[in-house]
Protein backbone atom coordinates (compact mmCIF):
# COMPACT_ATOMS: atom_id res chain seq x y z
CA UNK A 1 0.00 0.00 0.00
CA UNK A 2 1.50 3.55 -1.07
CA UNK A 3 1.89 6.35 1.47
CA UNK A 4 -0.61 8.50 0.02
CA UNK A 5 -3.52 5.74 0.26
CA UNK A 6 -2.95 5.31 4.09
CA UNK A 7 -3.03 8.89 4.64
CA UNK A 8 -6.22 9.05 2.13
CA UNK A 9 -7.42 6.31 3.90
CA UNK A 10 -6.58 7.89 7.50
CA UNK A 11 -8.74 11.38 6.52
CA UNK A 12 -11.50 9.77 4.93
CA UNK A 13 -11.33 8.05 8.73
CA UNK A 14 -11.21 11.19 10.55
CA UNK A 15 -13.97 12.29 8.61
CA UNK A 16 -16.26 9.54 8.88
CA UNK A 17 -15.26 9.84 12.60
CA UNK A 18 -15.99 13.74 12.76
CA UNK A 19 -19.34 12.62 11.60
CA UNK A 20 -20.09 9.98 13.47
CA UNK A 21 -19.29 12.02 17.03
CA UNK A 22 -22.35 14.47 15.49
CA UNK A 23 -24.60 11.95 15.53
CA UNK A 24 -23.35 9.85 18.32
CA UNK A 25 -24.58 11.40 21.51
CA UNK A 26 -28.00 11.85 20.50
CA UNK A 27 -28.10 7.99 20.31
CA UNK A 28 -26.50 7.92 23.47
CA UNK A 29 -28.92 9.67 25.16
CA UNK A 30 -31.81 8.56 23.54
CA UNK A 31 -33.19 5.79 25.45
CA UNK A 32 -33.47 7.87 28.16
CA UNK A 33 -35.39 10.59 26.63
CA UNK A 34 -37.62 7.90 24.82
CA UNK A 35 -38.62 6.19 28.28
CA UNK A 36 -38.94 9.41 29.53
CA UNK A 37 -41.22 10.81 27.28
CA UNK A 38 -43.58 7.45 26.90
CA UNK A 39 -42.84 6.55 30.66
CA UNK A 40 -43.42 10.21 32.67
CA UNK A 41 -44.45 12.72 30.00
CA UNK A 42 -47.08 11.11 28.43
CA UNK A 43 -48.64 9.69 32.03
CA UNK A 44 -48.55 12.77 33.52
CA UNK A 45 -50.10 14.58 30.46
CA UNK A 46 -52.52 12.10 30.64
CA UNK A 47 -52.99 11.92 34.15
CA UNK A 48 -54.01 15.67 34.13
CA UNK A 49 -56.96 14.29 31.19
CA UNK A 50 -57.71 11.61 33.32
CA UNK A 51 -58.66 13.93 36.24
CA UNK A 52 -60.60 15.69 34.34
CA UNK A 53 -63.22 12.64 33.44
CA UNK A 54 -65.04 10.07 34.98
CA UNK A 55 -63.40 6.51 34.16
CA UNK A 56 -64.09 3.01 35.88
CA UNK A 57 -60.94 1.79 33.69
CA UNK A 58 -62.75 0.83 30.66
CA UNK A 59 -65.72 2.10 28.12
CA UNK A 60 -66.16 5.46 27.56
CA UNK A 61 -65.24 8.09 29.47
CA UNK A 62 -67.10 11.03 30.75
CA UNK A 63 -66.22 14.62 30.72
CA UNK A 64 -66.71 16.29 34.39
CA UNK A 65 -64.92 19.72 34.25
CA UNK A 66 -63.03 20.29 36.93
CA UNK A 67 -65.97 17.79 39.21
CA UNK A 68 -63.06 15.49 40.57
CA UNK A 69 -61.19 18.34 42.09
CA UNK A 70 -63.90 20.17 43.70
CA UNK A 71 -65.60 17.14 44.89
CA UNK A 72 -62.01 15.86 46.66
CA UNK A 73 -62.78 19.42 48.54
CA UNK A 74 -65.60 18.09 50.41
CA UNK A 75 -64.48 14.59 50.39
CA UNK A 76 -64.29 14.14 53.99
CA UNK A 77 -62.12 10.58 53.27
CA UNK A 78 -59.26 12.64 51.20
CA UNK A 79 -59.70 15.15 53.48
CA UNK A 80 -58.56 12.84 56.85
CA UNK A 81 -55.68 11.43 54.29
CA UNK A 82 -54.02 14.78 53.39
CA UNK A 83 -54.27 15.50 57.23
CA UNK A 84 -52.81 12.16 57.86
CA UNK A 85 -49.83 12.87 55.51
CA UNK A 86 -49.27 16.30 56.40
CA UNK A 87 -48.87 14.83 60.02
CA UNK A 88 -46.43 12.30 59.08
CA UNK A 89 -44.69 14.70 56.96
CA UNK A 90 -44.39 17.37 60.42
CA UNK A 91 -43.70 14.37 62.61
CA UNK A 92 -40.75 13.29 60.08
CA UNK A 93 -39.14 17.00 60.53
CA UNK A 94 -39.83 17.67 64.12
CA UNK A 95 -38.88 13.98 65.03
CA UNK A 96 -36.40 12.38 62.47
CA UNK A 97 -34.43 15.05 61.87
CA UNK A 98 -33.66 16.48 65.09
CA UNK A 99 -32.84 12.98 66.17
CA UNK A 100 -30.61 12.36 63.24
CA UNK A 101 -29.20 16.02 63.29
CA UNK A 102 -28.25 15.15 67.18
CA UNK A 103 -26.72 12.08 66.28
CA UNK A 104 -24.75 13.02 63.49
CA UNK A 105 -23.31 15.79 66.20
CA UNK A 106 -22.12 13.17 68.37
CA UNK A 107 -20.63 10.92 66.50
CA UNK A 108 -18.63 13.65 64.44
CA UNK A 109 -17.62 15.02 67.80
CA UNK A 110 -13.97 14.58 69.00
CA UNK A 111 -15.63 12.80 72.37
CA UNK A 112 -16.81 9.68 70.83
CA UNK A 113 -14.54 6.71 69.32
CA UNK A 114 -16.03 4.02 67.94
CA UNK A 115 -17.68 5.91 64.81
CA UNK A 116 -18.12 3.66 62.25
CA UNK A 117 -20.24 1.11 64.42
CA UNK A 118 -22.61 3.81 65.48
CA UNK A 119 -23.10 5.06 61.66
CA UNK A 120 -22.92 0.96 60.32
CA UNK A 121 -25.47 0.52 62.98
CA UNK A 122 -27.94 3.15 61.87
CA UNK A 123 -27.34 2.52 58.55
CA UNK A 124 -28.68 -0.79 58.56
CA UNK A 125 -32.34 -0.65 58.65
CA UNK A 126 -32.73 1.27 55.02
CA UNK A 127 -31.57 -1.88 53.94
CA UNK A 128 -34.85 -3.30 55.06
CA UNK A 129 -37.66 -3.58 52.18
CA UNK A 130 -40.26 -1.11 53.48
CA UNK A 131 -42.41 -4.41 53.63
CA UNK A 132 -40.02 -6.15 55.66
CA UNK A 133 -39.69 -3.19 58.39
CA UNK A 134 -43.06 -3.04 58.64
CA UNK A 135 -43.53 -6.59 58.97
CA UNK A 136 -41.84 -6.91 61.69
CA UNK A 137 -43.10 -3.66 63.10
CA UNK A 138 -46.75 -5.45 63.06
CA UNK A 139 -45.38 -8.06 65.25
CA UNK A 140 -43.97 -5.31 67.86
CA UNK A 141 -46.85 -3.55 67.91
CA UNK A 142 -49.16 -5.83 68.12
CA UNK A 143 -52.56 -5.04 69.94
CA UNK A 144 -52.35 -7.82 72.85
CA UNK A 145 -49.15 -9.81 72.47
CA UNK A 146 -46.37 -7.21 70.85
CA UNK A 147 -43.30 -6.78 71.75
CA UNK A 148 -43.61 -3.40 73.35
CA UNK A 149 -46.93 -4.30 75.21
CA UNK A 150 -44.86 -7.48 76.41
CA UNK A 151 -42.00 -5.33 77.86
CA UNK A 152 -44.99 -2.75 79.43
CA UNK A 153 -46.10 -5.81 81.12
CA UNK A 154 -43.34 -6.79 82.58
CA UNK A 155 -43.24 -3.26 84.27
CA UNK A 156 -46.89 -3.59 85.52
CA UNK A 157 -48.27 -0.91 82.69
CA UNK A 158 -51.33 -2.58 80.98
CA UNK A 159 -50.96 -3.16 76.99
CA UNK A 160 -51.70 -0.36 74.51
CA UNK A 161 -53.36 -0.47 71.76
CA UNK A 162 -50.83 0.40 68.93
CA UNK A 163 -52.33 -0.24 65.81
CA UNK A 164 -55.63 1.55 67.17
CA UNK A 165 -57.00 4.72 66.26
CA UNK A 166 -55.20 6.56 68.64
CA UNK A 167 -51.79 5.62 68.10
CA UNK A 168 -52.01 4.09 65.01
CA UNK A 169 -50.18 7.44 63.52
CA UNK A 170 -47.29 7.46 66.10
CA UNK A 171 -46.46 3.74 65.14
CA UNK A 172 -46.54 4.23 61.61
CA UNK A 173 -43.46 7.14 62.09
CA UNK A 174 -41.75 4.98 64.89
CA UNK A 175 -41.36 2.39 61.57
CA UNK A 176 -40.43 5.57 59.47
CA UNK A 177 -38.07 6.72 62.42
CA UNK A 178 -36.38 3.28 62.51
CA UNK A 179 -36.05 2.97 58.70
CA UNK A 180 -34.63 6.64 58.04
CA UNK A 181 -32.48 7.87 60.85
CA UNK A 182 -29.93 6.50 59.94
CA UNK A 183 -29.57 7.19 56.29
CA UNK A 184 -30.38 10.98 57.23
CA UNK A 185 -27.38 10.78 60.02
CA UNK A 186 -24.81 9.59 57.02
CA UNK A 187 -26.41 13.26 55.21
CA UNK A 188 -25.62 14.72 58.44
CA UNK A 189 -22.04 13.62 58.81
CA UNK A 190 -21.45 14.31 55.03
CA UNK A 191 -21.99 17.79 55.79
CA UNK A 192 -20.17 18.11 58.82
CA UNK A 193 -17.18 16.83 57.92
CA UNK A 194 -17.30 19.05 54.72
CA UNK A 195 -16.99 22.22 57.27
CA UNK A 196 -13.15 23.20 56.50
CA UNK A 197 -11.80 22.71 60.20
CA UNK A 198 -9.89 26.58 59.97
CA UNK A 199 -13.60 28.17 60.02
CA UNK A 200 -13.57 26.71 63.44
CA UNK A 201 -10.23 27.57 64.70
CA UNK A 202 -10.92 31.19 63.76
CA UNK A 203 -13.87 31.26 65.37
CA UNK A 204 -11.72 29.90 68.87
CA UNK A 205 -9.09 32.79 67.98
CA UNK A 206 -12.42 35.03 68.23
CA UNK A 207 -13.35 33.37 71.28
CA UNK A 208 -16.62 31.84 70.51
CA UNK A 209 -17.23 28.84 72.86
CA UNK A 210 -18.77 25.47 72.17
CA UNK A 211 -22.14 26.76 71.73
CA UNK A 212 -20.96 29.97 69.52
CA UNK A 213 -19.24 27.83 67.18
CA UNK A 214 -22.12 25.24 66.96
CA UNK A 215 -24.45 28.46 66.14
CA UNK A 216 -22.26 30.85 63.88
CA UNK A 217 -20.02 28.10 62.10
CA UNK A 218 -21.80 24.97 62.14
CA UNK A 219 -25.66 25.79 61.29
CA UNK A 220 -24.49 28.13 58.74
CA UNK A 221 -22.46 25.87 57.17
CA UNK A 222 -24.88 22.57 57.42
CA UNK A 223 -27.63 24.90 55.26
CA UNK A 224 -27.08 22.91 51.82
CA UNK A 225 -27.19 19.37 53.48
CA UNK A 226 -30.37 20.51 55.40
CA UNK A 227 -31.95 21.84 52.40
CA UNK A 228 -30.81 18.63 50.94
CA UNK A 229 -32.64 16.45 53.66
CA UNK A 230 -35.09 18.83 53.91
CA UNK A 231 -36.59 18.30 50.44
CA UNK A 232 -35.74 14.68 50.50
CA UNK A 233 -37.77 13.95 53.85
CA UNK A 234 -40.64 15.93 52.68
CA UNK A 235 -40.92 14.13 49.75
CA UNK A 236 -40.48 10.69 50.80
CA UNK A 237 -43.16 11.55 53.57
CA UNK A 238 -45.85 12.15 50.90
CA UNK A 239 -45.12 8.76 49.17
CA UNK A 240 -45.70 6.82 52.35
CA UNK A 241 -47.17 3.60 51.27
CA UNK A 242 -46.50 0.68 52.28
CA UNK A 243 -46.49 1.09 55.98
CA UNK A 244 -50.26 2.08 57.08
CA UNK A 245 -51.45 0.10 54.33
CA UNK A 246 -49.88 -3.40 56.62
CA UNK A 247 -50.23 -2.37 59.67
CA UNK A 248 -53.39 -0.94 59.57
CA UNK A 249 -54.67 -1.23 56.05
CA UNK A 250 -54.80 2.38 56.16
CA UNK A 251 -57.40 2.52 59.13
CA UNK A 252 -58.71 2.08 61.79
CA UNK A 253 -61.49 4.72 60.40
CA UNK A 254 -59.00 5.79 57.87
CA UNK A 255 -56.58 7.02 60.94
CA UNK A 256 -53.61 6.40 59.32
CA UNK A 257 -54.58 6.22 55.67
CA UNK A 258 -52.34 8.27 53.29
CA UNK A 259 -52.60 10.27 50.21
CA UNK A 260 -50.75 7.70 48.39
CA UNK A 261 -52.84 4.48 49.88
CA UNK A 262 -56.24 6.65 49.20
CA UNK A 263 -54.85 7.19 45.35
CA UNK A 264 -54.14 3.09 45.34
CA UNK A 265 -57.75 2.61 46.60
CA UNK A 266 -59.61 4.73 44.37
CA UNK A 267 -57.39 4.07 41.13
CA UNK A 268 -56.95 0.10 41.71
CA UNK A 269 -59.30 -0.54 44.17
CA UNK A 270 -62.02 1.10 43.47
CA UNK A 271 -61.58 1.32 39.81
CA UNK A 272 -61.87 5.29 39.27
CA UNK A 273 -59.04 6.47 37.40
CA UNK A 274 -60.51 9.87 36.88
CA UNK A 275 -60.60 10.52 40.60
CA UNK A 276 -57.66 9.02 41.47
CA UNK A 277 -55.79 10.79 38.78
CA UNK A 278 -57.23 14.08 40.39
CA UNK A 279 -55.55 12.84 43.84
CA UNK A 280 -52.03 12.55 42.10
CA UNK A 281 -52.09 15.82 40.68
CA UNK A 282 -53.19 17.54 44.03
CA UNK A 283 -50.20 15.21 45.54
CA UNK A 284 -47.84 16.78 42.76
CA UNK A 285 -49.07 20.46 43.05
CA UNK A 286 -48.63 20.13 46.91
CA UNK A 287 -44.99 18.44 46.91
CA UNK A 288 -43.74 21.13 44.19
CA UNK A 289 -45.65 23.80 45.99
CA UNK A 290 -43.59 22.80 49.43
CA UNK A 291 -40.08 22.27 47.38
CA UNK A 292 -40.69 25.68 45.85
CA UNK A 293 -41.28 26.87 49.67
CA UNK A 294 -38.15 25.37 51.03
CA UNK A 295 -35.83 25.99 47.94
CA UNK A 296 -37.13 29.74 48.76
CA UNK A 297 -36.34 29.56 52.76
CA UNK A 298 -33.18 28.15 51.94
CA UNK A 299 -32.81 31.01 49.86
CA UNK A 300 -31.43 28.98 46.60
CA UNK A 301 -32.91 31.64 44.75
CA UNK A 302 -30.99 34.22 46.23
CA UNK A 303 -27.98 35.53 44.27
CA UNK A 304 -24.26 35.18 45.93
CA UNK A 305 -23.47 38.53 47.27
CA UNK B 1 -9.45 19.66 87.16
CA UNK B 2 -13.23 20.17 86.97
CA UNK B 3 -13.35 21.05 83.12
CA UNK B 4 -12.02 17.21 82.85
CA UNK B 5 -14.69 16.09 85.02
CA UNK B 6 -17.68 17.53 82.90
CA UNK B 7 -16.03 16.34 79.57
CA UNK B 8 -15.70 12.68 81.29
CA UNK B 9 -19.58 13.09 82.15
CA UNK B 10 -20.22 14.45 78.29
CA UNK B 11 -18.53 11.23 77.03
CA UNK B 12 -20.48 9.02 79.35
CA UNK B 13 -23.79 10.96 78.19
CA UNK B 14 -23.25 11.16 74.49
CA UNK B 15 -22.02 6.89 74.64
CA UNK B 16 -25.45 6.16 76.75
CA UNK B 17 -27.54 8.06 74.08
CA UNK B 18 -25.76 6.67 71.16
CA UNK B 19 -25.93 2.98 72.47
CA UNK B 20 -29.24 3.27 73.62
CA UNK B 21 -30.45 4.41 70.42
CA UNK B 22 -28.23 1.43 68.84
CA UNK B 23 -30.01 -1.31 70.85
CA UNK B 24 -33.46 0.22 70.34
CA UNK B 25 -32.39 0.00 66.33
CA UNK B 26 -30.86 -3.64 66.79
CA UNK B 27 -34.26 -4.81 68.38
CA UNK B 28 -36.53 -5.15 65.87
CA UNK B 29 -33.54 -7.13 63.83
CA UNK B 30 -33.03 -9.43 67.21
CA UNK B 31 -36.64 -9.50 67.75
CA UNK B 32 -37.00 -10.81 64.01
CA UNK B 33 -34.05 -13.73 64.13
CA UNK B 34 -35.26 -14.87 67.25
CA UNK B 35 -38.81 -15.43 66.59
CA UNK B 36 -37.91 -17.21 63.03
CA UNK B 37 -37.32 -20.32 65.20
CA UNK B 38 -40.73 -20.04 67.60
CA UNK B 39 -44.15 -21.15 67.32
CA UNK B 40 -46.88 -18.90 67.17
CA UNK B 41 -47.72 -19.80 70.85
CA UNK B 42 -43.95 -18.49 71.85
CA UNK B 43 -43.75 -15.84 70.06
CA UNK B 44 -47.28 -14.61 71.87
CA UNK B 45 -46.50 -15.36 75.14
CA UNK B 46 -46.87 -12.94 77.80
CA UNK B 47 -43.69 -13.09 78.85
CA UNK B 48 -40.61 -12.50 76.10
CA UNK B 49 -38.07 -15.16 74.81
CA UNK B 50 -35.07 -13.61 72.99
CA UNK B 51 -33.74 -17.46 73.31
CA UNK B 52 -36.60 -20.05 72.08
CA UNK B 53 -37.44 -21.92 74.47
CA UNK B 54 -38.08 -24.87 72.19
CA UNK B 55 -36.27 -23.87 69.19
CA UNK B 56 -37.57 -25.37 66.12
CA UNK B 57 -37.14 -24.80 62.09
CA UNK B 58 -40.85 -25.08 61.01
CA UNK B 59 -41.48 -21.47 59.82
CA UNK B 60 -38.47 -21.92 57.34
CA UNK B 61 -39.79 -25.54 56.11
CA UNK B 62 -43.30 -24.14 55.40
CA UNK B 63 -41.99 -20.94 54.13
CA UNK B 64 -40.48 -23.12 51.02
CA UNK B 65 -43.26 -25.84 51.28
CA UNK B 66 -46.53 -23.48 51.69
CA UNK B 67 -45.57 -20.03 50.14
CA UNK B 68 -42.83 -21.71 47.52
CA UNK B 69 -40.40 -19.17 48.73
CA UNK B 70 -37.32 -19.86 46.51
CA UNK B 71 -39.56 -19.81 43.75
CA UNK B 72 -40.49 -15.89 44.55
CA UNK B 73 -36.97 -15.63 45.46
CA UNK B 74 -35.55 -16.43 42.02
CA UNK B 75 -38.19 -13.86 40.33
CA UNK B 76 -36.86 -11.06 42.72
CA UNK B 77 -33.11 -11.56 41.93
CA UNK B 78 -33.93 -12.46 38.43
CA UNK B 79 -35.84 -8.79 38.14
CA UNK B 80 -33.12 -6.92 40.37
CA UNK B 81 -30.12 -8.48 37.84
CA UNK B 82 -32.03 -7.48 34.68
CA UNK B 83 -32.92 -3.95 36.04
CA UNK B 84 -29.50 -3.42 37.41
CA UNK B 85 -27.16 -4.94 34.47
CA UNK B 86 -30.12 -2.33 32.22
CA UNK B 87 -29.91 0.40 34.05
CA UNK B 88 -26.32 0.48 34.55
CA UNK B 89 -25.71 -0.18 30.64
CA UNK B 90 -27.96 2.96 29.72
CA UNK B 91 -26.82 5.28 32.46
CA UNK B 92 -23.27 4.84 31.79
CA UNK B 93 -23.72 5.33 28.00
CA UNK B 94 -25.76 8.65 28.78
CA UNK B 95 -23.26 9.80 31.16
CA UNK B 96 -20.11 9.06 28.61
CA UNK B 97 -22.20 11.21 26.06
CA UNK B 98 -23.11 13.98 28.32
CA UNK B 99 -19.71 13.84 29.63
CA UNK B 100 -17.34 13.60 26.67
CA UNK B 101 -18.95 15.07 23.57
CA UNK B 102 -20.38 18.68 23.08
CA UNK B 103 -23.80 18.81 20.97
CA UNK B 104 -26.36 21.36 19.96
CA UNK B 105 -28.85 21.38 23.44
CA UNK B 106 -26.69 19.91 25.44
CA UNK B 107 -27.71 21.73 28.27
CA UNK B 108 -31.09 22.08 27.95
CA UNK B 109 -31.50 18.43 27.58
CA UNK B 110 -29.42 18.05 30.63
CA UNK B 111 -31.56 20.77 32.27
CA UNK B 112 -34.49 17.85 31.28
CA UNK B 113 -33.06 15.27 32.65
CA UNK B 114 -32.70 17.11 36.45
CA UNK B 115 -36.20 18.29 36.00
CA UNK B 116 -37.52 14.73 35.09
CA UNK B 117 -36.71 13.68 39.10
CA UNK B 118 -39.38 15.45 40.25
CA UNK B 119 -42.39 13.68 38.56
CA UNK B 120 -43.98 12.46 41.98
CA UNK B 121 -44.57 8.65 41.23
CA UNK B 122 -47.91 8.46 42.66
CA UNK B 123 -49.06 11.07 39.88
CA UNK B 124 -48.41 9.05 37.13
CA UNK B 125 -49.11 6.13 38.43
CA UNK B 126 -52.75 5.39 37.13
CA UNK B 127 -52.03 6.21 33.23
CA UNK B 128 -48.43 4.40 33.47
CA UNK B 129 -50.49 1.38 34.24
CA UNK B 130 -53.15 2.23 31.96
CA UNK B 131 -50.43 2.52 29.54
CA UNK B 132 -48.51 -0.86 30.44
CA UNK B 133 -51.83 -2.37 29.74
CA UNK B 134 -52.16 -0.84 26.59
CA UNK B 135 -48.53 -2.09 25.65
CA UNK B 136 -49.44 -5.28 26.63
CA UNK B 137 -46.97 -5.62 29.15
CA UNK B 138 -49.20 -6.12 32.45
CA UNK B 139 -48.59 -9.33 33.97
CA UNK B 140 -44.82 -9.00 33.04
CA UNK B 141 -41.11 -8.97 34.06
CA UNK B 142 -40.53 -6.19 30.75
CA UNK B 143 -43.65 -3.94 32.51
CA UNK B 144 -41.86 -4.24 35.96
CA UNK B 145 -38.45 -3.21 34.44
CA UNK B 146 -38.93 -0.78 31.22
CA UNK B 147 -40.38 2.23 32.62
CA UNK B 148 -38.11 2.74 35.79
CA UNK B 149 -34.72 1.09 33.55
CA UNK B 150 -33.68 4.68 32.59
CA UNK B 151 -33.41 6.56 35.71
CA UNK B 152 -32.11 10.08 36.11
CA UNK B 153 -29.90 9.76 38.77
CA UNK B 154 -27.84 7.17 37.30
CA UNK B 155 -27.03 9.17 34.61
CA UNK B 156 -26.34 12.28 36.33
CA UNK B 157 -23.80 9.96 38.84
CA UNK B 158 -21.77 8.16 35.47
CA UNK B 159 -21.78 11.72 34.27
CA UNK B 160 -19.37 12.39 37.08
CA UNK B 161 -17.34 9.70 36.83
CA UNK B 162 -16.96 10.40 33.04
CA UNK B 163 -16.09 12.97 33.44
CA UNK B 164 -12.52 12.02 35.43
CA UNK B 165 -11.81 10.03 31.78
CA UNK B 166 -9.14 11.31 29.97
CA UNK B 167 -9.96 12.80 26.88
CA UNK B 168 -6.27 11.73 25.45
CA UNK B 169 -6.73 7.97 25.45
CA UNK B 170 -10.76 8.56 23.72
CA UNK B 171 -8.62 10.47 21.16
CA UNK B 172 -5.82 7.83 20.59
CA UNK B 173 -8.63 5.28 20.06
CA UNK B 174 -9.80 7.60 17.71
CA UNK B 175 -6.81 7.46 15.43
CA UNK B 176 -6.64 3.86 15.83
CA UNK B 177 -9.87 4.05 13.97
CA UNK B 178 -12.40 2.60 17.19
CA UNK B 179 -15.96 3.06 16.76
CA UNK B 180 -17.52 5.83 19.40
CA UNK B 181 -19.33 2.99 20.85
CA UNK B 182 -16.31 0.78 20.98
CA UNK B 183 -14.52 3.84 23.08
CA UNK B 184 -17.20 3.72 25.46
CA UNK B 185 -17.30 -0.17 26.03
CA UNK B 186 -13.66 -0.65 25.77
CA UNK B 187 -11.65 2.39 26.97
CA UNK B 188 -14.35 4.51 29.36
CA UNK B 189 -16.10 1.97 31.27
CA UNK B 190 -13.60 0.14 32.77
CA UNK B 191 -12.25 3.36 33.96
CA UNK B 192 -15.63 4.37 35.61
CA UNK B 193 -15.72 0.47 37.18
CA UNK B 194 -15.85 2.18 40.50
CA UNK B 195 -18.39 4.30 40.06
CA UNK B 196 -20.24 1.33 38.18
CA UNK B 197 -20.55 -0.54 41.61
CA UNK B 198 -21.74 2.16 43.90
CA UNK B 199 -24.42 2.67 41.02
CA UNK B 200 -24.93 -1.50 41.31
CA UNK B 201 -25.81 -1.56 44.47
CA UNK B 202 -28.08 0.81 44.63
CA UNK B 203 -30.39 -0.20 41.19
CA UNK B 204 -30.06 -3.81 42.78
CA UNK B 205 -31.07 -2.78 46.23
CA UNK B 206 -34.21 -0.34 45.18
CA UNK B 207 -35.02 -2.86 42.57
CA UNK B 208 -34.81 -6.21 45.08
CA UNK B 209 -36.93 -4.01 47.73
CA UNK B 210 -39.44 -2.25 45.10
CA UNK B 211 -43.00 -2.86 46.45
CA UNK B 212 -45.79 -0.61 44.69
CA UNK B 213 -44.79 -0.97 41.10
CA UNK B 214 -44.96 -4.92 41.12
CA UNK B 215 -47.79 -4.96 43.40
CA UNK B 216 -49.55 -3.34 40.13
CA UNK B 217 -47.98 -4.86 37.11
CA UNK B 218 -47.53 -8.47 38.50
CA UNK B 219 -51.40 -10.34 38.71
CA UNK B 220 -50.79 -13.68 38.90
CA UNK B 221 -48.74 -15.51 41.98
CA UNK B 222 -46.15 -17.11 40.20
CA UNK B 223 -44.28 -13.97 38.62
CA UNK B 224 -44.88 -12.56 42.34
CA UNK B 225 -41.86 -10.73 43.92
CA UNK B 226 -40.82 -11.47 47.50
CA UNK B 227 -42.30 -7.92 48.64
CA UNK B 228 -45.36 -8.37 47.35
CA UNK B 229 -45.84 -12.01 48.57
CA UNK B 230 -45.11 -11.35 51.58
CA UNK B 231 -47.33 -8.12 51.80
CA UNK B 232 -49.99 -10.95 50.87
CA UNK B 233 -49.36 -12.88 53.83
CA UNK B 234 -50.71 -9.70 56.23
CA UNK B 235 -54.32 -10.07 54.73
CA UNK B 236 -54.84 -14.60 55.79
CA UNK B 237 -57.13 -14.98 58.12
CA UNK B 238 -54.45 -16.44 60.15
CA UNK B 239 -51.34 -14.64 60.48
CA UNK B 240 -48.00 -16.98 60.38
CA UNK B 241 -46.00 -14.52 62.34
CA UNK B 242 -42.94 -16.86 62.82
CA UNK B 243 -43.33 -17.70 58.81
CA UNK B 244 -43.26 -13.94 58.35
CA UNK B 245 -40.30 -13.20 59.93
CA UNK B 246 -38.13 -16.19 58.67
CA UNK B 247 -40.15 -14.34 55.64
CA UNK B 248 -38.59 -10.95 56.27
CA UNK B 249 -35.04 -12.34 57.58
CA UNK B 250 -34.31 -14.01 54.25
CA UNK B 251 -35.87 -11.44 51.99
CA UNK B 252 -33.18 -8.85 53.54
CA UNK B 253 -30.28 -11.39 53.89
CA UNK B 254 -29.01 -10.94 49.99
CA UNK B 255 -28.65 -7.12 50.65
CA UNK B 256 -27.08 -7.39 54.27
CA UNK B 257 -24.52 -9.97 52.90
CA UNK B 258 -24.32 -7.55 49.48
CA UNK B 259 -23.59 -4.52 52.27
CA UNK B 260 -21.14 -6.36 54.22
CA UNK B 261 -19.32 -7.23 51.04
CA UNK B 262 -19.54 -3.85 49.57
CA UNK B 263 -19.84 -1.14 52.56
CA UNK B 264 -18.36 1.88 51.17
CA UNK B 265 -20.01 1.37 47.66
CA UNK B 266 -23.12 1.02 49.87
CA UNK B 267 -22.60 3.95 51.65
CA UNK B 268 -21.36 6.09 48.84
CA UNK B 269 -24.13 5.18 46.70
CA UNK B 270 -26.81 6.38 49.17
CA UNK B 271 -25.25 9.70 50.31
CA UNK B 272 -24.36 10.60 46.70
CA UNK B 273 -27.18 12.57 46.59
CA UNK B 274 -26.53 14.87 49.53
CA UNK B 275 -22.58 15.47 48.36
CA UNK B 276 -23.55 16.53 44.76
CA UNK B 277 -26.10 19.05 46.17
Amino acid sequence: MSSASITEDRSLRAKWSRSQRKVVPYVFISPFYILFIVFSVGPLIYALYLSLHRWPGSGPMRHVGLGNYTYLAGDPVFLKSLGNTVYYAIGAFLFILPLALVLALLINSTLIRLKSIFRIGYFLPILTSTVAATLIFLLIFNNQFGLINQGLALLGIPALKWLDEELVKISVLAVATWRYTGINVLYFLTGLQSIPPDLYEAAQVDGAGTWAQFRFVTIPQLRPIALFVGVVTMIGSFHLFAEPLLLADGGPNEASLTLANYLYRMGFTNAKLGYGSAIGWVLALIIFGLSFIQLYLFGAFRKED
Amino acid sequence: MDMTLTRRAQRTIAYGFLFFILISMATPFVWMISNTFKEQYEIFQLRPTLIPEEPHLGNYIRLFAEFDFAHHFLNSAFIAVVHTVSHLFLASLAGFAFAKYAFPLKNFLFLVLLGSMMVPLYTIFIPLFVLVIRLGLVNSYAGVIIPGVAGAFGIFFMKQSMEAVPNELLDSARIDGASEFRIYWQIALPLVRPALAVLAVLAFMNSWNDFVWPLVVLRSRELQTLPVVMAGMVGMYRMEHGVIMAASLLSTLPILLLFLALQKQFVQGLTVGAIKS
